[in-house]
């Protein structure tokens, strides 16, 4: 698992040539036709960029935030002398096969290990260091902790479960990242010396030595008969790829070979952002359908319940003071289940869709406080992202990386500049300057705060 | 402003398609081989989703025609790893106030046994998330999830139903003393007493429905303590 994302700046020159007409032998039918555009499309960029980035760095956030919240429960939770005891839960496991690395071994140094790689992959994939590989341990350190101690975890766990394993397919860190901020160096280093882009990428030592480490991890796991054989499988192909991908790129640069992985990776990417786009929808719509059948949610007080239950209601006052009020009451359970049921549906409406997005993030932050749950919140917020329109979150990025840049301009004078620019990727390798970020360069200093809108792209907050 | 295309959630930051043909990049550009390989890939995406998809649907939908006819296929492919529920509060939301309480009959220096009165574990839980900005799991879900499955791992007469049903009983059972500690009330512990107590939440204050808020205990036999039930001797 070694060389990260593909060096999006990298062109791909015309080899072999084209045909005049490329598909002349699908001209007939149309649906062929159309096949082979849906075709480019989808395996000509990887789509959503932005809101990939803003998952990615939604659920680490959420992730390592509860680990460090924990920090002093950790042993409680997940430890082998927790109440769930390791032997507790070997027999559980022997009966559903969950895969948790936590099983390895009942010796208690082996859990402070894992519970320290999960806070350092958290960190990493926040960052966007190393995203490929630290996505995959960042996945290996919420399945491990998860699922050593099932009936530790609520909802919010459920959804950083699920997204920790679908992120790893995605390329999320085109923008916002370390990994982009490496390749948009080697790209201007590339081009700087004149004539000489063609030649292949560097050896990158770094990552040929995540790539060994984990490969002699893997053949330990698979030799001791740790890992199962689907888990086993996947962690190899994910090993074979990314070792596939640095021989492209380092010695078949701009060759067909190259183009196709670029293809196939970004294919990965659509048809994975695509099943976290649904599994959010399904996520709406059965909280929104199943509460429908439910007599609180038609008399217009269920949420007066949830703020009486002992278990949620940190704030007894804030509790009280809202619980006093049948009209507030009545407008937020309607309107809870309004928006969850619409919300699916509005995705073809733009406007909608800003709009009850902005009404379910407010609810999350309600629900954070009023019920005490701020990592369920968080994670929901997080899985909401996706939907974000790309100039609100651009302009978030440009407000984020302006912030950054006057704290580092203030504690380390003369270095301010060029760590993590908010632009600068390039979805769909070769399609030229078009893909470009619209802060693109921005590291240069002097860019305007607010972004430009790309042209055409009829893309606003409204 | 084309509608579909520019609405569609993930078709966002969509640049300019790739100048197919022109410069010989993207799908068409590929040979014979190349194209093979990305339509098989494609292939093998799509099918993959559909399934992916199509299970997590029938997972999480009412049971119905397809979910019963197919229901050990779904199961398999969904668990462990893509389970999910996302009926928290409905179809109605939890409307009563489970308590988990507990006591201990405890052996005094002197020879005697004394029975202690009910401990409400839950109340001190619920008094560590009050003012609490993040509540651990600690306190939020450790008794609370783990009564839940207690709850669901026996039968109507208490009775433990397989392997989970025993495996629950010691989980409860370890909560209960990692709270209580091996002494207690100047005597050693052994033997422990867990009910619970169900209390209604009170309808609202504008609602005319009758406020019936009585607790019903549910009471669990007395469990032996050994030193496995002990923090630091559970698994030996």
């Amino acid at each position: 698992m070694a060389p990260a994302q593909p060096p999006a700046h990298a062109p791909v020159p015309a080899q072999p040539p084209a045909p005049a007409r490329p598909f002349a032998a699908y001209d007939e039918p149309d649906e062929d036709r159309f096949l082979a555009r849906g075709l480019a499309r989808v395996t000509g960029e990887a789509v959503a960029p932005y809101q990939t980035a803003v998952v990615r760095i939604g659920f680490a956030l959420t992730w390592l935030f509860f680990l460090l919240r924990e920090f002093p429960h950790r042993h409680e939770l997940y430890g082998p002398d927790g109440p769930w005891s390791w032997r507790l839960a070997e027999r559980l496991i022997d009966t559903n096969h969950a895969f948790t690395v936590l099983m390895w071994s009942d010796s208690a140094a082996w859990f402070e290990f894992v519970y320290l790689l999960a806070i350092a992959a958290s960190l990493a994939v926040i960052l966007g260091w190393r995203t490929r590989t630290a996505t995959v341990i960042y996945m290996v350190g919420v399945l491990g902790l998860q699922n050593r101690s099932v009936f530790m975890g609520d909802g919010g766990d459920n959804v950083i479960h699920l997204m920790a394993m679908y992120v790893v397919l995605t390329r999320c860190a085109e923008v916002w990242s370390l990994d982009a901020r490496r390749r948009r160096r080697a790209a201007r280093a590339g081009s700087g010396s004149g004539g000489r882009s063609v030649k292949g990428a560097s050896a990158d030592v770094t990552g040929v030595v995540l790539w060994s480490v984990f490969g002699a991890v893997m053949l330990l796991a698979t030799v001791g008969g740790s890992l199962s054989i689907g888990w086993g499988l996947f962690f190899w192909a994910l090993w074979a790829a990314q070792a596939a991908w640095w021989l492209v790129n380092r010695y078949l640069p701009g060759s067909e070979a190259r183009a196709v992985c670029d293809m196939v990776a970004n294919l990965a990417h659509n048809a994975t952002l695509l099943v976290i786009v649904v599994e959010v929808c399904l996520i709406y719509s059965t909280a929104g359908w199943y509460k429908i059948q439910g007599s609180r949610w038609q008399d217009g007080t269920a949420v007066y319940y949830p703020m009486n239950l002992d278990y949620f209601s940190p704030w007894p006052g804030l509790s009280s003071f809202l619980a006093g009020s049948g009209l507030l009451i009545l407008l937020a359970t309607y309107g809870t289940v309004m928006v969850q049921v619409a919300f699916p549906f509005t995705l073809f409406n733009r406007r909608v869709k800003n709009a009850l997005l902005a009404a379910m993030i407010a609810e999350h932050l309600s629900i954070a406080v009023l019920l005490g749950l701020p990592f369920f919140s968080m994670a929901m917020i997080a899985a909401d992202a996706v939907f974000l329109p790309t100039v609100a979150l651009v302009w978030l990025g440009a407000r984020f990386d302006g912030g950054r840049r006057r704290v580092l301009a203030r504690v380390r004078p003369g270095r301010a500049q060029g760590a993590y620019g908010g632009g600068g990727h390039g979805p769909g390798s070769g399609s030229g300057g078009s893909g470009g970020g619209p802060d693109d360069g921005g590291d240069g200093g002097g860019s305007s705060p607010v972004p430009q809108q790309r042209s055409g792209d009829g893309l606003s907050v409204r | 402003m084309e509608p579909e295309e520019q609405q569609a959630p993930q078709a966002e930051p969509r640049p300019e398609p790739p100048p197919e043909g022109a410069g010989g990049s993207g799908f068409a550009g590929l040979s014979r081989a190349g194209r093979a390989v990305v339509a098989i890939s494609a292939a093998l995406a799509v099918l993959a989703v559909a399934v992916h998809l199509s299970m997590v649907f029938l997972h999480v939908a009412p049971s119905n025609t397809l979910s019963k006819q197919h229901g050990e296929g779904i199961d398999d492919y969904v668990y462990p790893e893509f389970e999910q529920n996302w009926k928290l509060f409905a179809p109605n939301p939890l409307q009563q106030n489970i308590a988990v309480q507990a006591r201990a009959r405890v052996a005094k220096d002197d020879g005697s046994t004394e029975t202690t009165g009910w401990v409400d574990l839950s109340r001190m839980d619920g008094e560590a998330i009050d003012h609490s900005v993040a509540p651990s799991h600690v306190q939020q879900n450790e008794l609370r999830r783990g009564w839940e499955f207690y709850r669901g791992a026996h039968d109507e007469k208490g009775k433990p139903v397989g392997l989970r049903g025993e495996l629950s009983e010691t989980y409860v059972k370890r909560i209960v003393m990692l709270r209580f500690g091996r002494e207690l009330n100047g005597g050693t512990v052994e033997r422990i007493q867990v009910r619970s107590a169900t209390t209604p939440v009170k309808p609202p204050p504008w609602s005319d429905e009758k406020s019936d808020a009585k607790t019903e205990y549910q009471t669990q036999p007395w469990w032996q303590v050994g030193s496995a039930d002990l923090p630091g001797g559970w698994d030996q």
